[in-house]
């Protein structure tokens, strides 16, 4: 499977089996619509993002590595405290797509995934896959990525008029402040 | 039989509404007659699974206006999963689809395995699959239940939760908790299996296949069964792979596709069973792939009795399991891998991955990204009730109705994993 | 001449706390106590009372899990006709008893409030599961801690979700509740804080 025709790639890595495409987020449309015809992508499942504010803030200690690092025997296996590399921007997102053929035994799957800065438009692909309709809603709730383009664009989890966008890190987790019995 | 009425079959073409896809607009010209009616199934309607809401603009019977309106079970769960450690999240997942709970939790930690790069022992793979299998039994039969009493079919409802508690006896067998067992472990199973689990569950399997008979007979041959699910709510295969189908919505519509199958994980490969697959995409057909589908799961569910292979029921690798609890009085290694691994918890290389397993709802996918550290950085999971809600104004093109309740329920969502 | 007082065990409220000296009241004893003056009933109040316990129709709010184990109360296993209670009312109206089963969100709870101010008195509200009572594990930004924080509660029913039997133990005390003469809820408590 070569990847290279797909318009606007910045990148390609594979890890752990799977297959990630960096596209600019200008081309996105035009990627997309290159997967989906030349490529046969024909199956969005699914729309991730990711905020990785705070990514390499703290040192991580001791990171396990993969099985073959992590020896029984001999303790210093898995390293020393090390920060994880940085992140070109500060937020992910990711369309995981696969192409699925009535009566086919094999799922080849891909991950599209562009990277966007606070307040930058991402280009909607609702035209490619009309499936990404509510995908791109939740993100847009979630993380407060806009969609250019997206005909809905308005919230769908959180209550209409709710402020902020939940899933970012600077949002808190909220709840209450467990109280013990004891206490009073 | 000429007992359901001339309606129409499978369509050409594609019917996903435009601009909108998961919204029914109501043309203008109608709009201007002023006859258009809104209503609103609101969150708390007996016959809309669990707390989904629709806003229906009727002319007359006929549904010519429709809105899907969810968010009334957002529970926070990828949220508080973030601040939770690795071991601590696992309980949050079968909560999110309550009626398959284990397919949640097997994605989850296939996932966070899959990061790991750990083996799962042999007997772990097949005891994972044969409760997946039983979640699936399970799922199928409440839907059929619910679906049934939705529309009016008081009867079934008392027969499949007869099996329903048979199932969740077995499941109280081997995780102490008739839902949400938390049974998965990283790297394997909470506990080996009990003793008396294989005779028992024998017993179901011999059981189970007349059962579902039973519930053929109950509504095959009724009229009004068939009036209501034949020729309603009806979804081409290229519409629904369009909107992101998957499981029985998808097989309904004639196209061949279970992860199962084209992408086994587990012991799926090693197992003899069949996919039902139906072509005229209505209520009637979707019925059928779900009985078919209780009927092959339960003989997965017996070749895996036989095929249970022996030895550990959870990996060896002494970082993410703790070690068995004879060793800690002789060994000091052990001692301060159990006291890490209860206070801090493990920890997950950096990287991202995708894990989809096949649910009884379809293609459940959990997407996880981790720094390196003792907590997920995200957890994302991907919901086939949330896509099967999309494609509700397809499936309610020049309907009526009445047909609305028999195409809602047949998509088989559970607003928990909808929602998260 | 005084008059012995009666205490609520004369009444057939059976709780282990009254047979368990040892341990200090509640909240429930302590607010019971306050009421115990008004529990003077009549034989026609008794009559009610034991009316509404044997025919106290519930209403359809499932919400989530808790709501799979409530069905299963339905069915014939766990059979809750036996208390006369298998006739789920989707209409507020025609409804007793409430049983929150599963989560509520911030989204869901205005529709909950409308659904317990529509029903009639006298009406009775169980918090089934912990995520009904306390929020349970989902202690974040979208989730009532409680539902007691909108509507007032008569019993708290823990579990997660609860098991049928757990369930019908809160219904039977309920019941004993309802027959001893303890007020619904509202009359007694407000929301929690």
């Amino acid at each position: 499977m070569s990847y290279a025709g797909v318009p606007g790639l910045v990148e390609s890595r594979e890890a752990h089996g799977e297959t990630t495409l960096v596209v600019d987020p200008a081309r996105l449309v035009e990627a997309a619509e290159h997967l989906r015809d030349e490529l046969g992508f024909n199956f969005l499942s699914d729309v991730s993002s990711v905020d990785y504010l705070g990514w390499s803030d703290e040192p991580v200690a001791g990171s396990w590595g993969d099985s073959s690092g992590r020896d029984l025997n001999s303790p210093g296996s898995w390293g020393l405290a090390r920060r994880p590399a940085p992140k070109p921007k500060r937020f992910a997102v990711n369309y995981h797509l696969l192409r699925l053929v009535s009566g086919a035994r094999e799922a080849p799957r891909v991950r599209m995934q562009v990277w966007v800065d606070d307040a930058e438009l991402v280009p909607s692909v609702v035209g490619v896959w009309p499936t990404a309709d509510w995908h791109e809603r939740e993100v847009f709730d979630m993380m407060g990525i806009r969609f250019s383009g997206h005909p809905n664009l308005v919230r769908i989890l959180m209550d209409d008029d709710w402020e902020g966008h939940p899933l970012r890190k600077d949002y808190p987790i909220g709840g209450e402040p467990v109280r013990f019995s004891g206490e009073e | 039989m000429a007992i359901a009425p001339e309606r129409p079959r499978i369509y050409e073409g594609s019917r996903i509404p435009s601009p909108i896809p998961s919204v029914l607009l109501v043309p203008d010209e109608l709009r201007k007659t002023d006859d258009i009616l809104e209503v609103n199934f609101g969150p708390n309607h007996p016959s809309t699974h669990g707390v989904l809401r629709l806003v229906v603009e009727l002319d007359g019977e006929r549904v010519v206006g429709l809105r899907a309106v969810i968010g009334y079970l957002h529970t926070g769960f990828e949220k508080s999963m973030e601040s939770k450690t690795w071991w601590k999240a696992i309980p949050y997942a079968p909560r999110m689809d309550y009626l398959s709970f284990q397919a949640n939790e097997l994605a989850f930690v296939m996932a966070v395995e899959k990061l790991l790069g750990i083996e799962v022992p042999p007997k772990a793979v097949w005891m994972r699959m044969l409760l997946c299998e039983l979640n699936r039994v399970h799922s199928h039969l409440v839907w059929l239940g619910t679906s049934a009493l939705e529309l009016g079919a008081i009867s079934p409802f008392w027969y499949t939760f007869r099996e329903r508690d048979r199932i969740l006896d077995l499941f109280e067998m081997v995780g102490g908790a008739r839902m949400h067992t938390r049974y998965f472990q990283v790297g394997g199973l909470a506990e080996d299996i009990p003793s008396g689990f294989f005779g028992e569950c024998r017993r179901f399997c011999e059981v189970m296949p007349g059962a579902v008979d039973q519930y053929e007979q109950l509504l095959d041959q009724n009229e009004i069964w068939l009036k209501r699910t034949k020729g309603v709510g009806l979804l081409s295969a290229e519409d629904a792979i369009a909107l992101g189908q998957s499981g029985p919505v998808l097989r309904g519509s004639g196209v061949d596709w279970d992860l199962r199958k084209a992408s086994p994980y587990l012991a799926y490969d090693q197992v003899e069973f069949d996919v039902p697959v139906k072509r005229n995409g209505d209520v009637w057909d979707r019925y059928k792939v779900h009985m078919d589908e209780m009927r092959e799961s339960t003989r997965i569910v017996a070749q895996a009795l036989e095929g249970m292979p022996g030895g550990a029921w959870i990996a060896d690798d002494r970082k993410v399991v703790l070690p068995p609890r004879e060793e800690l009085h002789t060994s000091m290694e052990s001692l301060i891998h159990h006291f890490k691994l209860v206070t801090e918890g493990f920890r997950v290389p950096e990287g991202e991955v995708y894990v989809a397993v096949e649910s009884p709802r379809g293609e459940f996918g959990c997407y996880l990204c981790s720094d390196g550290g003792p907590r997920p950085w995200r957890v994302r999971f991907r919901a086939p009730s949330f896509v099967a809600l999309e494609a509700t104004a397809t499936l309610m093109r020049d309907a009526l109705i009445a047909d609305m309740i028999a195409a809602v329920g047949s998509l088989d969502t559970v607003m928990g994993e909808c929602d998260r | 001449m005084a008059v012995a007082r009666k205490r609520l065990a004369d009444y057939g409220l059976r709780s282990e706390r009254l047979l368990w000296p040892a341990k200090g009241p509640g909240v429930f004893e302590r607010e019971v106590e306050q009421l115990e003056e008004r529990l003077m009933l009549t034989t026609l109040e008794r009559a009610i009372a034991w009316a509404q316990t044997k025919s106290m129709w519930p209403d359809t709010f499932g919400l989530a899990c808790c709501a799979i184990e409530m069905m299963s109360i339905v069915s014939s296993r766990y059979d809750i006709a036996r208390f006369g209670m298998e006739a789920f009312r989707a209409s507020p109206r025609q409804a007793d008893l409430l049983i929150v089963s599963g989560r509520v969100v911030h989204k869901m709870a205005a529709p909950l409030r409308q659904i317990y101010d529509q029903m009639l008195e006298p009406k009775w509200v169980i918090a089934m599961g912990a995520c009904a009572s306390s929020g349970g594990m989902f202690n974040n930004y979208t989730t009532l801690q409680g539902v007691d924080k909108i509507v007032p509660v008569d019993i708290h029913v823990p579990g997660c979700p609860p098991r049928p039997e757990a369930l019908m133990e809160g219904i039977v005390r309920l019941h004993e509740k309802v027959q001893a003469g303890v007020p619904p809820a509202y009359e007694i408590r407000g929301v929690a804080e």
